[in-house]
């Protein structure tokens, strides 16, 4: 096993698990906590590192369950993703109108996956965003593998019928 | 242009049938301008999820912070040995290019550049010195005396070593 380094290993893994933990908590500061408590809980079981086999999935499955255990304690799962970044400025549209249509409308698929529940959050952020394999999603969050397929299954095709509806109704 | 294929891989994703690969084609199809019309519905998903994947919040300010609660220092702290070799290599490397050069460059030196043709005796050159053949007898003499003293002073002094060693010999020997 080769020498991990929390500073070269470990922390680049910071905005995957930002990501993660805003997938969940919906809250960036509350995300930004999570990540760092998983960091240092990473470290003060660095005696270990060299017995784990992979230490972004580790630090995935301690991210989560410490973002479930706030999401516990605040109670606050209806807050809404409002206040959240921008995201990164698409050139795609080089009129600002458009430019504003397209982020709207991005905004919208974010609150469609942020009003499926926790599990079929998690899948589809590790899979869709993040791409990782179904085994790996499946180690993260000590489920089976079928299981985190049917996660998948059902929160794809729940954005699916909610998009296509939005889009018949307009927005 | 057809679209099947993005159609069936569409149909394919809903159903959770694609690969990471076939996923990454989709998102990279849907970051192109023209979309077809019954594709739209599905651009904004897959452009969101590429857009997700690119925020990166937390920077460097994130990080020291995380450094020093974590107690490690910004620079490395952790000495590293070094040994004297290692160390002196760069030196010792120096000093290999230049013996080679300098070696080289001698031995191209000496065989490329031209005898030294000053040497070589020419007898063709000499030229007479004395008019007299007495005066010029007398100093070939003379020299011929100085060459036979020199003889016999290191003769005598062979013999003369010769029998301290045999003394010397003798003693040990009693």
């Amino acid at each position: 096993m080769k020498q991990v380094s929390f500073r070269n290993d470990i922390l680049p893994l910071k905005n995957e698990l930002y990501r993660l933990a805003l997938r969940i908590t919906l809250n960036p500061a509350e995300a930004e906590d999570v990540v760092q408590e998983t960091l240092i809980k990473v470290w003060n079981r660095r005696e270990s590192w060299a017995e784990i086999d992979s230490l972004e999935a580790f630090c995935l499955t301690i991210c989560r369950n410490l973002a479930l255990d706030k999401m516990k304690r605040m109670d606050n799962q209806a807050q809404a993703l409002d206040d959240t970044h921008d995201p990164p400025a698409s050139d795609r549209s080089a009129n600002p109108e458009e430019r504003a249509v397209q982020r709207d409308r991005i905004e919208l698929v974010r609150r469609l996956i942020a009003q499926l529940p926790e599990k079929q959050r998690s899948c589809m952020q590790l899979r869709d965003i993040e791409g990782k394999s179904y085994k790996d999603i499946a180690q993260v969050l000590s489920i089976s593998e079928e299981q985190v397929k049917v996660n998948i299954f059902r929160a794809r095709q729940t954005i699916r019928q909610r998009f296509i509806k939005t889009e018949n109704y307009g927005l | 242009m057809d679209y099947k294929y993005i159609e069936q891989l569409l149909e394919r994703y809903f159903q959770c049938e694609t690969t990471l690969q076939e996923e990454a084609i989709l998102r990279a199809f849907f970051q192109q301008e023209d979309v077809p019309e019954s594709l739209m519905p599905y651009r904004d998903l897959f452009v969101c999820q590429q857009q997700e994947a690119l925020t990166a919040p937390l920077g460097d300010d994130f990080d020291e912070r995380l450094l020093a609660i974590v107690g490690e220092k910004p620079q490395q702290e952790k000495a590293r040995v070094v040994k004297l070799g290692s160390r002196l290599m760069p030196l010792f490397r120096a000093a290999a290019i230049v013996a080679i050069v300098l070696t080289i460059g001698n031995a191209a030196q000496f065989s490329l550049s031209p005898r030294n043709q000053n040497d070589d005796i020419n007898y063709s050159e000499y030229t007479d010195t004395y008019d007299d053949p007495t005066v010029a007898y007398d100093q070939v003499e003379g020299a011929l005396q100085l060459m036979s003293e020199g003889l016999i002073q290191s003769q005598r002094a062979d013999t003369l070593s010769a029998g301290m060693r045999n003394n010397t010999d003798s003693l040990v020997r009693n």
